[in-house]
């Protein structure tokens, strides 16, 4: 015979369960996260390019180096922001560190050039 | 939104793998033909079957073909305003532009040389840019007479290209959309892990006999894991290998101005000019360059043929020309260059040994677009290739199994429609490519324009595919198999069949003579494999038809009818 587990254990999962979302709703959130991981890779791609060349490495070693860490990063990213619990806060996180990092990285090449 | 990360998985894979997937398949096939690209061309260009040469004498044969090329007219009329300051006065007529540049390609696989010219934009917008208009050809190197600028090299200038750009570049955006459905792949392998969790079991699961729901989910998660890491690694380092250009141009945008200051400093530690210096200079013998560059090579134990050959600043005091070895007999993508004053002949450097980061680069990048020789390891990633092919075809079949009969009685046309897509992109795709073939060897080779008679082909036996799989789509309404994947099965096999039959008679080149008599491998490969894929599609065929013999009885008109009112 089958094991079915107590009321109280089927009612308590149904309440935990979080209402469906659209798939519009869906496809828009992975739309997002898309945008938000690839716009804070970017910001990590070029923050590690300037940061690295400022530190006396050749540029071109640099940017090899950082588009072979650009997806490595990118892709967990991007499968973080759409599973997590609390999207908004991911994203609100990810496009914070975007802008962030690419603005050092434009200040840093001010100061590498000055 | 998601009630665990492992449901979240499941959709990404689902719905982003569906949306992708048909752009994937044409990534993963083309790609697989691309390892062969050159033998492609050789069956497609009759006169250009012959043995693979050398690097031929530069400044006998290459130079004067290079001193009478022009300016190719859609690039420069394309380009040119965009290049051109109108501000600093009139726009150089395109047979006026000076070359400023000359280059010249072989590989140990191709018996035709590739050859061009960038030419110089006088008056540019931006002069510290790389302005040049291009024009190039492809010559027998054993005599030097031109292959016609419309034979189109089916292999290399049209199957390749598709599986990187979908030869779309308007605005780049075939890059674009096969870098999304690569990282789409990446994301795919990692969610479909995710969801199999027992993954060493169904590395060993594939029940043929059983229902083709089960049969083809089966078949996706063994080929998903048997060719799990060439699958990786193939979407990740196509990814890496334009990462730079377009998908994270850093260097062209946000840092251009310290990419430029390196750009310089690196002209000045070299000893590489990075500009012209506006005074003439003769250009000293290349093939003197050449004996000097090969005895270098044999001095470092690695003796070895010119595979590019570049002149920077043409006719300019600051020239130098740059003599790469071709690599074949290694992974990494490298050619030990030497650069030669061009004036002088002088020796300007050498390159020196790579860093970590370059290795690391160069091994990953040299994998996958695998320039060295070794045949049987191309075998191998044409079956990883195809494998990848079966994976991704077998999820859309498992799609439309899924869900074929819950559409049907809502009366909802999605699986219908995903399946005449999967269709166009499985069957259809194949049909397109064959196609291609059977008309390039139906146009006279004097066609005026006949590369682009065999593009038109490509697509319009592509677009009969599609619309042929939704004209035949009414089955799947009621749940049953599309008879569209039978009919064109067969399709292929005869237009393969017939291919090799119109090879055979366009030029005389039938098996018994590539194969035995005159052995040409380049031709009897594609014959070989063109009667391999006639059996293999025939087989199916004949398959398809016995499952749609025993596909359930339809649903009456007045089933669907009442279940879409449900």
């Amino acid at each position: 015979m089958a094991r079915t587990a107590p009321a109280t254990v089927q009612f308590s999962t149904m309440n935990d369960s979080l209402p469906p979302a659209s798939p519009a709703a869906k496809s828009r959130h992975a739309l997002l996260s898309l945008a938000a991981s690839f716009g804070f890779t970017w910001g990590f791609v070029a923050l590690g390019v300037a940061g690295l060349t400022a530190l006396g490495m050749d540029y071109h070693e640099s940017e090899k180096g950082l588009m072979l860490l650009a997806f490595v990063v990118f892709l967990p990213l991007f499968l973080w922001a759409f599973a997590c619990a609390r999207p908004a806060w991911a994203l609100v996180l990810l496009g914070t560190g975007a802008a962030g990092m690419t603005a050092a990285a434009w200040a840093l090449q001010r100061a590498v050039l000055a | 939104m998601f009630n665990n990360f492992r449901q979240a998985m499941t959709w990404l894979h689902t719905w982003m793998g569906l949306l992708l997937g048909f752009v994937l398949m044409v990534c993963f096939f083309f790609g697989s033909l691309a390892v062969f690209d050159r033998e492609i061309d050789r069956w497609a260009i009759p006169q250009t079957r012959f043995e693979p040469q050398p690097m031929p004498s530069f400044d006998k044969l290459l130079l004067p073909i290079l001193q009478k090329l022009e300016p190719d007219a859609k690039d420069y009329a394309d380009n040119m305003p965009l290049l051109h300051d109108s501000a600093k006065g009139p726009m150089t007529p395109r047979l006026e532009l000076p070359p400023d540049e000359y280059w010249a390609y072989t590989t140990h696989r191709d018996p035709v040389l590739t050859m061009g010219a960038g030419f110089r934009v006088p008056l540019a917008k931006n002069p510290d840019d790389h302005n040049h208009i291009h024009g190039d050809t492809t010559i027998d190197p054993r005599s030097g007479a031109r292959v016609r600028d419309d034979a189109l090299k089916i292999g290399s200038r049209w199957f390749y290209p598709l599986h990187y750009s979908l030869n779309w570049t308007w605005k780049d955006i075939g890059y674009w959309i096969v870098g999304l459905a690569a990282f789409t792949m990446l994301v795919a392998l990692v969610t479909g892990v995710v969801m199999h969790r027992r993954i060493f079991r169904e590395f060993f699961t594939f029940r043929p006999r059983k229902h083709t729901q089960r049969s083809a989910l089966d078949l996706h998660n063994l080929t998903g894991v048997v060719a799990l890491p060439f699958h990786f690694f193939f979407a990740f380092t196509g990814l890496v290998i334009f990462a730079s250009f377009f998908y994270f141009p850093v260097s062209h945008t946000l840092l251009k101005p310290l990419h430029d200051r390196h750009e310089a400093h690196e002209a000045q530690a070299t000893g590489l000019p990075h500009e012209r210096s506006g005074q003439a200079a003769p250009l000293a013998s290349v093939d003197a360059m050449v004996l000097e560059a090969k005895r270098r090579w044999a001095a470092r134990d690695m003796a070895g043929e010119v595979g590019f050959l570049q002149v920077h600043h043409v006719g300019d005091a600051n020239g130098y020309v740059s003599i790469f070895r071709a690599g074949s007999d290694r992974v990494a993508l490298v050619g030990e260059g030497i650069h030669f004053k061009a004036s002088t002949g002088g020796v300007l450097r050498e390159d020196p040994p790579r860093t970590v980061v370059s290795e690391i680069n160069e091994f990953l990048t040299g994998l996958h677009l695998q320039h060295f020789e070794h045949w049987l390891l191309r075998w191998l990633y044409v079956l990883g290739g195809l494998l990848g092919c079966v994976c991704i075809a077998t999820g859309f079949v498992f799609f439309v199994e899924k869900r074929k009969a819950a559409h049907a009685r809502a009366g909802s046309a999605g699986s219908l429609v995903v399946d005449a897509l999967a269709v166009a992109t499985v069957t259809g795709m194949v049909i397109a490519a064959v196609g291609m073939l059977v008309v390039n060897r139906l146009l006279p080779a004097d066609t005026v324009g006949k590369g682009d008679w065999e593009r038109l082909a490509f697509w319009g036996f592509w677009v009969l595919a599609l619309l042929h799989a939704l004209a035949r789509s009414g089955p799947v309404a009621q749940a049953r198999l599309n008879p569209a994947w039978r009919e064109q099965c067969w399709a292929l096999s005869g237009l393969a069949v017939a291919a090799v039959g119109m090879n055979w008679a366009t030029t005389g080149d039938h098996l018994m003579r590539t194969v035995f008599t005159h052995t040409y491998w380049p031709v009897a490969g594609v014959d070989l494999s063109l009667l391999a894929a006639a059996g293999i599609a025939a087989w199916s065929a004949r398959k398809l038809a016995l499952r749609e013999q025993g596909s359930p009885t339809p649903l009456s008109t007045a089933q669907v009818a009442e279940a879409a009112h449900v």
